[in-house]
């Protein structure tokens, strides 16, 4: 370890500067998003994700050290205890879920079905896209796990050998895509009953799904909570065996 | 509103909130018990943590064994800060920037169309079982707007 790197230590060590930094990347993409009233780019976690890997990518050039070194180092001690925190906070969706347990009663076996049966045809979709796209199997068993919450799906991607980051990653960008073009992709495959509406935008859009299901109905918004987080329950259940069958084994 | 109730009922009544050390306590135990049981399930079967509580918190709230206002003040600040709590999960690609080099645009555009196959599949899907109960079984599907 050369004397940079020690200093760097001696400064970064600490949780102190993982948490800042987080809270301020955050901030900014908050004030962005504010400022030009909602461009989809601009979603405040998307720009904390990209701000943040930009400052530790700059922080390595200026200290000439590898990004990955002062990431594990300098990031990840702050990090991992703000990312502790998102398993009590996936947990809490148990409150909304129970909220609307109206909901769940009457429409059971339509929510089950649909979203197992979708998931289902959905994977083999991801799995020929990745083919497409020349992905290897490490990549493939990162991405079929996206339908779930984060927390969810980091775990799940790990366990059948992909890389968390990338279905992190992942995870971001589904809720980007569908805050920029759920309407559009909602017009354009003539999606109109509210049901299956909040199901999908529940599936395909995490948490942003939700509450761009919300702006349509209240109906939608609730399927899509339901939805939401039940997904990740069916990703758990299914992708797994999928991988098994389709023989993926990074 | 709340307070006034607190004032002129300083017993617990039943539209009262659990002290947040207390939801904190159950959110705990509940957290504690699912990372207990998470190891046991098989690796190639991996059932992760949250999962567990959250099947163990809804099913708790379900049979009131655990009452709504013993948790959801808790839970809904918990929620009001998850977009938050996903930024190290995010930056933690700063790891993975070779792979993102190598296969960075083939990546996006994989991630690009999945979510949209992912959002076309399902709402199919799920018209189809809608329009399978309303016209086969001639089931109201009409839902109440809270």
């Amino acid at each position: 370890m050369t004397a940079v790197q020690l200093n760097i230590m001696d400064f970064f060590g600490t949780p102190v500067f993982g948490i800042s930094l987080s809270i301020f990347v955050y901030l900014i993409g908050m004030w962005l998003f504010k400022i030009t009233n909602g461009f989809f780019l601009f979603q405040p976690l998307f720009v904390g994700m990209v701000l943040g890997i930009f400052s530790l990518w700059l922080m390595a050039k200026v200290f000439s050290v590898d990004v990955a070194w002062l990431y594990r180092h300098a990031y990840k001690p702050g990090g991992d205890i703000l990312f502790w925190f998102l398993t009590p906070a996936t947990i809490a969706f148990a409150v909304p879920l129970y909220k609307r347990n109206d909901i769940i009663k009457r429409f059971w076996l339509e929510i089950g079905l649909s979203l197992t049966i979708g998931l289902v045809i959905a994977l083999f979709g991801i799995y020929w896209v990745c083919k497409l796209f020349g992905l290897n199997d490490a990549g493939i068993a990162s991405l079929l796990p996206q339908a779930a919450t984060t927390a969810i799906a980091m775990p799940i991607a790990e366990a059948i050998g992909g890389n968390s980051a990338i279905t992190a990653m992942a995870c971001i960008v589904n809720a980007v895509i569908i805050y920029a073009l759920a309407n559009f992709l909602l017009k354009a495959f003539r999606l109109t009953e509210p049901i299956s509406q909040g199901l999908s935008l529940g599936s395909a859009g995490h948490a942003v799904g939700s509450a761009k299901a919300l702006q349509l109905g209240s109906v939608t918004g609730s399927m899509a909570s339901v939805a939401f987080v039940l997904i990740s329950i069916v990703v758990d259940l299914i992708v797994p065996v999928f991988t098994n069958l389709m023989g993926i084994t990074p | 509103m709340k307070s006034r109730i607190r004032n002129t009922q300083p017993s617990l009544g039943p539209q009262k909130d659990a002290p947040l050390l207390v939801q904190m306590g159950i959110f705990a135990a509940i957290l504690f018990v699912s990372s207990l049981i998470s190891p046991l399930f098989p690796p190639e079967f991996p059932v992760p943590t949250p999962v567990i509580g959250l099947i163990i918190l809804y099913t708790l709230l379900t049979l009131h064994i655990i009452k709504l206002e013993w948790v959801e003040k808790f839970a809904t600040s918990m929620i009001g800060f998850i977009s938050f709590l996903f930024v190290p999960s995010g930056i933690q690609l700063a790891a993975s920037l070779d792979i993102m080099k190598e296969q960075g645009l083939q990546l996006i555009l994989v991630i690009i169309l999945s979510t949209i196959l992912l959002l076309v599949v399902v709402a199919y899907t799920a018209s189809f079982f809608i329009w399978l109960k309303q016209v086969i079984f001639h089931t109201d599907v009409s839902v109440e707007e809270i």
